[in-house]
């Protein structure tokens, strides 16, 4: 095979292309703004997510052990980052010394909230009781169980960030509402337990019930936000919190992309492993098959076929190959700011050499070849069952994944 | 649905009625930036509108900090010393950033030393009584935004004369870190004796207290002028300062918007404010927007709530009644406490 690279886009294309307007452009010159990019990878990222959590119930069959497993660990790895580079946070978010006990978390919430696609309103912020609505959410087809591990994530960011000054007051965060669950919104309220009494509850169990939800404001369906603040134009395109943090875009997407919601599964995979309650090769093994399921799913029907091309802006005389696979892996990786290099690019095979820190970012090394075989599954249903996706001759920094057609009599 | 988080909250009532009735106390430490050396009484004169020049050593000052178009970004109070300044603020690392970029040739240093200094504020018609009954030397003939350095009980501490309740008496007690434990026991048991007690919630130290005496606190004079939240009154006009060039074009045209006060008797509301991050709930006049809520608190005084509306200029005036969300809401000065 040759390793000739077809007229297609410049091999740089993207931000750097749009010096003043931030854009991921297909190998047929399809362009979408920042703002359509951050959706689409969003949601990727998030059918991806509910993937790996369906391998994770299957791993796991209990709803609590495993709840109780994800919610453990989101809440150690969370309190961890939290004493080692809380100090920043204060300082971003204009949290005073005064500002003393865990409400100080929720301004770390709310920041995240808007950067990953979560728009909303915070409803209430003291030092007794917190409470925050979003309206949407990327992440609320992946499962109740990453909600609950979610709250527990801000539980620890507040226990960390109470723990940088005086002693004050301990909330307990609880996930009302849950739009994973089918509500209409997602919402967290923080009580303090002095003041508002409840029966403990163990860390899974962060759905609530809550003493103060006659507190509740509710936001009716017509008055809800699709975006986050700073991709709206009454908030002047910028996150604006209560204590005068502004954010563009810019750093709305670095947060976004170090935050999937793998960021929740792998780390606890990991532990598991160590802890010898899982086995690596079984994990590995459960999870490339639904992965490989759901990418087949991705584009089993055919109108999604036709809709992955018009996305993509192929030509209607292109020919259906291993480009289209590609293109639609480049979309992805532009959007998520990972960097990659076009080794082939022709109707025989694609070869695509990614920045493995940039797709790994914090989740680990099982992120990689969990997305090959998502790749390799829709490739099946996207081009045809000749073509497959693999890694070939990766190094320790980068993943080298090729799209070609072969013949494999055990896959 | 939607009851009042202030209202029916006998806690925040009792703290906050505690400052208005007797004493309360609280810890309040902001960042404090320290400012020394030969060219700081320039360099501050010149990062600050208002006078900094004329500041003796003992007196605090309440000024705005200024970026290029004339934009509030702070606002501080400078307290001077006889060999530096501290400059109270809510946002070091702005005020780090914006000092080192108009630094130039000014002979002057300035770091932060908020871990080294905790701050308790001791507020209400009953302060001087905690104060005197703790303090070696009595604070009867201390002055308003004036501090002079005292002890309790042997451990030294800097008594400031101000405050963020609006109220007459207010003392702020700055302490060494290392002090900070005996220093908020000695105020807490002093200020039991004269019916006072400890404010613990945050709303009530930072939004209620402040709000009832139109008071601004962070969010409120994000992009907004001197001009727009009346804090242009002591601006030295025959002085050289950071966005005074852009100011002086607002002082000739007239401030396109001006903060006013609202009130909304309907206990149980749901009106999206500023303070707690995003747009603010769009004011409506006419079918026209003319302005977004900034703040919405409670007055437990007024037994009402109450709050700011950043407003087209000319267009809100008191005693208007108008819709917010849904909601009768009444203009008014925004002062609960006159």
């Amino acid at each position: 095979m040759t390793k000739k690279i077809d007229q297609r886009l410049p091999q740089d294309s993207g931000a750097t292309k749009l010096p003043c307007y931030a854009a991921i452009k297909s190998p047929w010159e399809k362009m979408y703004g920042f703002r359509e990019a951050m959706r689409y990878v969003t949601r990727y990222e998030a059918v991806f997510g509910a993937s790996i959590l369906q391998g994770i119930r299957i791993l796991i069959p209990d709803y609590e052990e495993r709840a109780q497993t994800l919610c453990q660990a989101a809440f150690d790895r969370m309190y961890e980052t939290a004493q080692k580079y809380g100090i920043t946070q204060d300082y971003l978010l204009n949290m005073h010394p005064f500002m003393c006990g865990e409400f100080t978390g929720a301004l770390i919430g709310d920041e995240g909230d808007d950067a990953m696609m979560m728009p909303g309103r915070v409803q209430d912020f003291g030092t007794y009781r917190c409470e925050k609505e979003l309206d949407a959410c990327p992440w609320d087809i992946i499962g109740s169980e990453l909600c609950r591990a979610t709250t527990m994530s801000l539980q620890a960011q507040s226990k960390g960030a109470a723990e940088r000054r005086r002693e004050g007051p301990s909330l307990d965060y609880a996930m009302v509402e849950a739009r994973g669950c089918g509500d209409r919104h997602c919402r967290i309220v923080a009580e303090n337990r002095e003041k508002y009494p409840m029966p403990e509850h163990p860390l899974w169990q962060s759905f609530g019930p809550i003493a103060t939800a006659d507190m509740i404001k509710f936001t009716p369906e017509e008055e809800c936000v699709e975006d986050p603040m700073v991709f709206r134009e009454e908030c002047d395109f910028r996150f604006a919190n209560g204590t005068n943090l502004e954010e563009t875009s810019e750093m709305a997407a670095m947060v976004q992309f170090a935050t999937s919601s793998c960021l929740y599964f792998f780390p606890m995979l990991t532990r598991c492993i160590a802890e010898g309650k899982l086995d690596e090769k079984m994990v590995l093994h459960v999870l490339k098959c639904v992965l490989e399921a759901s990418g087949k799913a991705a584009f089993g029907e055919p109108y999604a076929r036709l809709a992955a091309r018009e996305w993509l802006g192929v030509p209607v005389e292109a020919p259906w190959d291993g480009r289209i696979m590609g293109g639609h892996i480049e979309m992805m990786l532009q959007a998520l700011m990972c960097a990659y290099e076009v080794e082939a690019f022709n109707k025989d095979e694609v070869i695509l050499v990614i920045d493995r820190k940039g797709l790994e970012i914090s989740n680990g090394w099982m992120q990689t070849p969990c997305h090959v075989a998502y790749w390799n599954g829709m490739v099946k249903t996207l081009v045809s069952p000749q073509w497959f996706v693999f890694e070939e001759g990766s190094t320790d920094k980068q993943i080298r994944v090729r799209i070609c057609k072969k013949i494999d009599k055990f896959c | 649905m939607y009851r009042n988080i202030f209202k029916y909250d006998d806690m925040k009532r009792a703290e906050h009625m505690a400052v208005r009735e007797s004493v309360g106390w609280y810890l309040f430490t902001h960042q404090l930036m320290q400012v020394e050396g030969e060219g700081a009484e320039a360099f501050l004169d010149y990062m600050f509108p208002n006078n900094i020049a004329t500041l003796r050593p003992g007196r605090d000052r309440y000024t705005t900090m200024l970026d290029q178009q004339g934009e509030i970004i702070d606002d501080v109070v400078v307290m001077r010393f006889d060999d530096h300044f501290w400059i109270s603020t809510l946002f070091p690392s702005y005020m780090d950033d914006w000092f080192y970029a108009h630094q130039g040739d000014y002979d002057v240093d300035y770091y932060e030393v908020s871990d080294d200094w905790h701050m308790f504020a001791v507020q209400g018609p009953r302060s001087k009584d905690v104060l005197n009954a703790l303090c070696a030397e009595p604070v009867d003939d201390l002055r308003f935004f004036a501090h002079v350095e005292n002890s309790i009980d042997g451990i030294d501490v800097i008594i400031n004369r101000a405050g963020f309740t609006g109220e007459k008496l207010g003392y702020e007690v700055y302490c060494a870190e290392g002090d900070t434990d005996a220093i908020e026991e000695k105020i807490g048991a002093a200020a039991e004796q004269f019916g006072g007690r400890r404010v613990t919630e945050f709303q009530v130290m930072a939004w209620t207290l402040p709000t009832e005496a139109g008071f601004y606190y962070m969010r409120d004079l994000r992009h907004t002028n001197p001009f727009e939240v009346g804090l242009a009154g002591n601006i030295n006009w025959d002085k050289d300062f950071v966005g005074k060039a852009a100011l002086e074009r607002v002082r000739e045209e007239g401030p396109a918007r001006e903060m006013v006060g609202f009130t909304v008797a309907e206990s149980d509301i749901f009106i999206q404010a500023k303070q707690y991050g995003g747009p603010g709930e769009a004011v409506y006049l006419d079918g026209e927007e003319v302005g977004r809520v900034s703040k919405l608190v409670y007055s437990y005084v007024r037994d009402t709530n109450c709050g700011y509306i950043l407003a087209k200029k000319g267009t809100l005036h008191a005693g208007d009644v108008i819709d917010i969300h849904g909601f009768e809401a009444v203009i008014c000065p925004k002062n609960w406490l006159a």
